[in-house]
């Protein structure tokens, strides 16, 4: 997991673009369709508001429109237009009872009428309770309605909302309609009708359809003077002000019947009947009540979708890092130097080819390996044979010439002697293709090889050979010693006048066996000790092969290293006009067991 | 990733996106306060029928209160005298902790203790229509009583103007309520105190005022009464009827009952002080919210008073004032 969000890794990439896109994608799309739904909820609210408005309009308006009709059966009905007519002193207390009776009717069928008047001109009042006492101190010639209804005989007046105070310790909210009595024959007006209802009716109207727990309605006349309002003190005292002005601006409209003011959605809808501007009042925050359920609904969904994503993300991601996680564990072997197989594996088809790819090189590399391996011990033992093969020329020609001369002086005892000697080193250094032989054979074969140099070299030199008899049967590279003793031979004892002496000892010592050739001849300078010392290492180097200069020194170098391994080989040690010493190490039976 | 991770992340997601969605719904809409109680209201008589004006501020916190969104509880004795029970009904209140406690006192002095116990409690208090000797309560609401008098007696001596009789009583509703107190002060600020004859208590009872006037009535020099409350108008305003002096006293009235609009259209009552107490309760709980909410409250709010004569008195904007809508729906 760690390893996931390390910078650069395939998981970390897939998590960042996936929570980074996704969730932020889900984020977005939440918020969209959240405000998409406050958006739809408003517009859907604002709606049903208008419908609700323009229902209310049309009720005040049937309302209105069914009062008129009443008041116009009741002109017809009551025959006011008689008593009017008539003298008015004469007529009031005859037909009083009469008309009462008949326009009680109304009031009694009617719950929202509060009552039913007749006034003459003189403004004397006559109203259809009986019961009731009439205000003396009202004076209905200077009511609006009064005067209006005389000025407009032919239309019914409806007032706004007022206080009316006709009648004697009553003062009660009227919407009232007032209309002028025309006399049937002259459409001389006789008098006026005022009906008084109750405001009530229109009040309740009014507080009943709305929207919302704080929305409200209220109605204005076409002076924008208020007809109701539900908080009218309110508005009358200042602490509250609607805005009148631009509801009766939008009024004039007709299509764009609403505004707001960031709080409260104003709707205007004006009544044909009445010239009234019914407005509704919707607060924005009453729109959607409860907001919180809302945004928990939104959330929840945004849990839902990003936990669907995010598992959905661990999967994928799984699914695509688990396996090249376990292909890279696999690969990783390749460090230590092992191969492993991947095998089968649980992984999408790219994966499971890029494995089966892998699978195809390891073994095409198994394969590789092993074959190489074969070509280097191949190598390796053309090398011996060859390193082998390179004594045998040189020495041959040198003592098939020292036979040859011996022949010509006729000396047949040496030729026997000699020519024996190199048969024996010829057998010795064939021995039946066996590259180890027993030390006692490889010193019979130095032997063999001292017998025929001392023939060329007569008196040249002494030999003295030290070998310990316990390490007889030890085994030995062939042809490790002779070259050393040629070595000894030409390099050394054959440059200087005096007699030579060449020595070769042999010991055990631990589980090594070391073997010394030394020689008193001309020894070597430093640099040329270094020289061999080092250059042994490198037994190619074509450079000192041309100066044929210990050339068979590291040739047995070489071979032995070949054959033992790194840790065995030749040490020179040498000193200018003193002689040198070559010494062998070899491995004893028991190191190579 | 574990899984759980997951499941983590996916939470935190969500609840930044709740977050989100909180903060366009802050900037959609304005935040109201949520109370878990209600706002309590002490009142000073439960009574609506003497007392047409508490009904009125009634229906003023009731529309406050919709309107803020809060919830609110009245309750009081039901009548304005009993002090002992208002002190009871206010300790009762306190014991329940409400967020705020509204109190109409009946009484300048006795609730200063009560008011003390819910200032320890941390209830802070808001009075309105009368106050109490103290400065614990945050806000006051209520007319300013002092300038109301004050209408009252100037319109009592342009009332006087060129009349035979100068003379003026005061009759007051009770002795020691800070609206009677601040009254007589305004009347008596505008008035000549040669000029007025005495103040007489008729302890918010309507027989009693009657019976103070009638006696008052008597003197020849009276040209005036200043009838502090709805309760001594009415009973004044009777007196001076039942005597048909209506022509020969002035009356100046306080409040707008019913019986009172009708002495002033009978031209009994010449002038009535009206406060607004729609307004009053309104203004109360918007005044209590605007605390509540850590808004700045004014130390006094006046609502204002109106002086209605016969002239004014059907005009459009006093006629809701004066004839309240009756209680619908």
């Amino acid at each position: 997991m760690k390893g996931l969000f390390r910078i650069g890794t395939l998981g970390s990439r897939i998590y960042t673009v996936f929570i980074v896109f996704i969730f932020g994608t889900i984020f977005i799309m939440q918020i969209v369709s959240f405000q998409f739904t406050v958006t739809t909820v408003r517009n859907s609210m604002i709606a049903s508001n208008r419908t609700l408005l323009s229902q209310l309009t049309r009720q005040i308006d049937s309302y209105i429109e069914d009062m008129e009709n009443l008041s116009l059966a009741i002109i017809e009905e009551s025959g006011s237009q008689d008593v009017l007519r008539s003298e008015y002193a004469v007529s009031l207390n005859d037909h009083r009872a009469l008309i009462q009776e008949q326009i009680g009717r109304y009031l009694k069928a009617r719950d929202d009428i509060l009552n039913i008047y007749f006034t003459d001109l003189s403004g004397t009042i006559f109203s259809a309770d009986a019961a009731v006492q009439i205000n003396p101190w009202s004076d209905v010639t200077e009511s609006p309605w009064f005067v209006s209804a005389l000025e407009n005989p032919d239309r019914t007046i409806i007032s706004g909302s007022y206080v009316q105070n006709l009648i004697v310790g009553e003062y009660s909210w009227v919407t009232s309609l007032s209309r002028g009595i025309l006399s049937s024959d002259t459409e001389e007006p006789l008098g006026v009708l005022l009906v008084d209802l109750k405001f009530d009716s229109i009040q309740e109207l009014c507080q009943s359809m709305v929207t919302g727990r704080r929305g409200y309605n209220f109605i204005l006349d076409e002076n924008g003077d208020y007809v109701y309002h539900p908080t009218q003190q309110l508005v009358y005292s200042g602490v509250k002000d609607e805005p009148v002005q631009q509801l009766l601006e939008i009024a004039q409209q007709d299509e764009q019947n609403m505004f707001t003011d960031g709080q409260h959605y104003y709707f205007v809808n004006t009544s044909s009947m009445t010239g009234w501007h019914v407005v509704s009042v919707l607060f924005r925050d009453d729109m959607i009540t409860d907001w919180t359920y809302v945004q928990i609904t939104y959330a929840a969904i945004g849990l839902i979708l990003f936990l669907i994503v995010g598992l959905a993300t661990n999967r994928i991601t799984r699914g695509i890092t688990s396996p090249v996680k376990r292909l890279q564990g696999i690969m990783k072997s390749v460090d230590t130097g092992d191969f492993h197989l991947v095998g089968q594996i649980d992984a999408t088809d790219e994966i499971r080819e890029l494995a089966h790819d892998y699978d195809i090189m390891v073994t095409r590399i198994r394969e590789l390996m092993v074959e190489n391996v074969k070509e280097q011990e191949l190598k390796r033992k053309s090398d011996l044979k060859a390193l082998q093969a390179q004594i045998n020329p040189h020495f041959l020609y040198n003592t098939l010439d020292s036979i040859i001369w011996m022949g010509e002086m006729r000396q047949h005892k040496e030729v026997v002697l000699m020519t024996s000697a190199l048969s024996k080193l010829m057998r010795i250094s064939i021995s039946k293709g066996r590259e180890l032989i027993s030390v006692r054979d490889e010193i019979d074969h130095v032997r063999s090889y001292l017998t025929i140099e001392e023939m060329r070299y007569r008196n040249k030199y002494d030999s003295h050979i030290d070998i310990d008899p316990g390490i007889g049967d030890e085994h030995i590279l062939k042809i490790t010693l002779q070259p050393l003793v040629e070595n000894a031979i030409y390099h050394g004892i054959k440059e200087v006048d005096h007699k030579g002496l060449i020595e070769i000892t042999g010991r055990r010592e631990a589980k090594v066996l070391i073997f010394t050739v030394s020689d008193n001849g001309r020894g070597m300078s430093p640099e040329t000790v270094e020289k061999l010392n080092t250059l042994r290492e490198e037994p190619d180097d074509e450079a000192d092969r041309a100066s044929g200069q210990g050339m068979g020194v590291r040739n047995v170098h070489a071979r032995i290293r070949l054959y033992f391994g790194e840790s065995y080989g030749l040490h020179c040690e040498s000193t200018p006009g003193v002689g040198t010493t070559i010494t062998v190490r070899i491995p004893s039976s028991e190191a190579i067991r | 990733m574990k899984n759980w991770l997951v499941l983590l992340l996916s939470l935190m997601a969500a609840l930044v996106l709740f977050f989100f969605l909180t903060i366009f719904y802050q900037q959609t809409v304005p935040n109201h306060i949520k109370l878990d109680q209600p706002i309590q209201f002490v009142m000073k008589s439960s009574e609506v029928v003497p007392m047409e004006f508490w009904g009125i501020a009634e229906r003023g916190i009731q529309e406050a209160a919709k309107e803020y969104g809060v919830t609110v509880e009245l309750s009081g004795p039901r009548f304005e005298k009993e002090i002992d029970q208002q002190i009871i009904i206010l300790e009762e209140v306190i014991e329940q902790r409400p967020p705020l406690i509204v109190l109409v006192a009946a009484d300048y002095v006795r609730l200063v203790d009560s008011v003390k116990k819910a200032e320890s409690y941390g209830i802070p208090v808001v009075t309105f229509d009368s106050g109490i000797d103290s400065s614990i309560p945050v806000s006051f609401i209520a007319t300013d009583n002092i300038a109301a008098g004050e209408k009252a007696g100037r319109e009592m001596l342009r009332l006087l103007e060129g009349r035979e009789r100068q003379k003026i009583a005061i009759v007051s509703h009770i002795r020691e309520a800070a609206t009677a107190i601040d009254r007589e002060k305004g009347v008596r600020q505008a008035i000549d105190a040669t000029q007025i004859i005495g103040t007489w208590y008729c302890d918010v009872e309507e027989d009693k005022a009657y019976e103070i006037t009638l006696g008052l009535l008597d003197d020849p020099t009276l040209g005036g009464i200043v009838a502090l409350n709805e309760v001594a108008s009415l009973g004044a305003a009777r007196a001076v009827a039942d005597r048909q002096l209506q022509d020969t006293i002035q009356v100046v009235a306080f409040d707008n009952a019913v019986r009172e609009l009708t002495f002033l259209e009978a031209g009994v009552i010449d002038a009535t002080v009206v406060q607004r107490p729609y307004n009053m309760g309104y203004m109360a709980v918007k005044i209590a919210v605007d605390y509540l909410s850590g808004k700045p409250v004014p130390e006094f709010h006046d609502t204002g008073s109106v002086l209605i004569t016969r002239e004014n008195m059907f005009q459009r904007e006093y006629q809701e004032l004066l004839y309240p809508f009756r209680n619908s729906p």
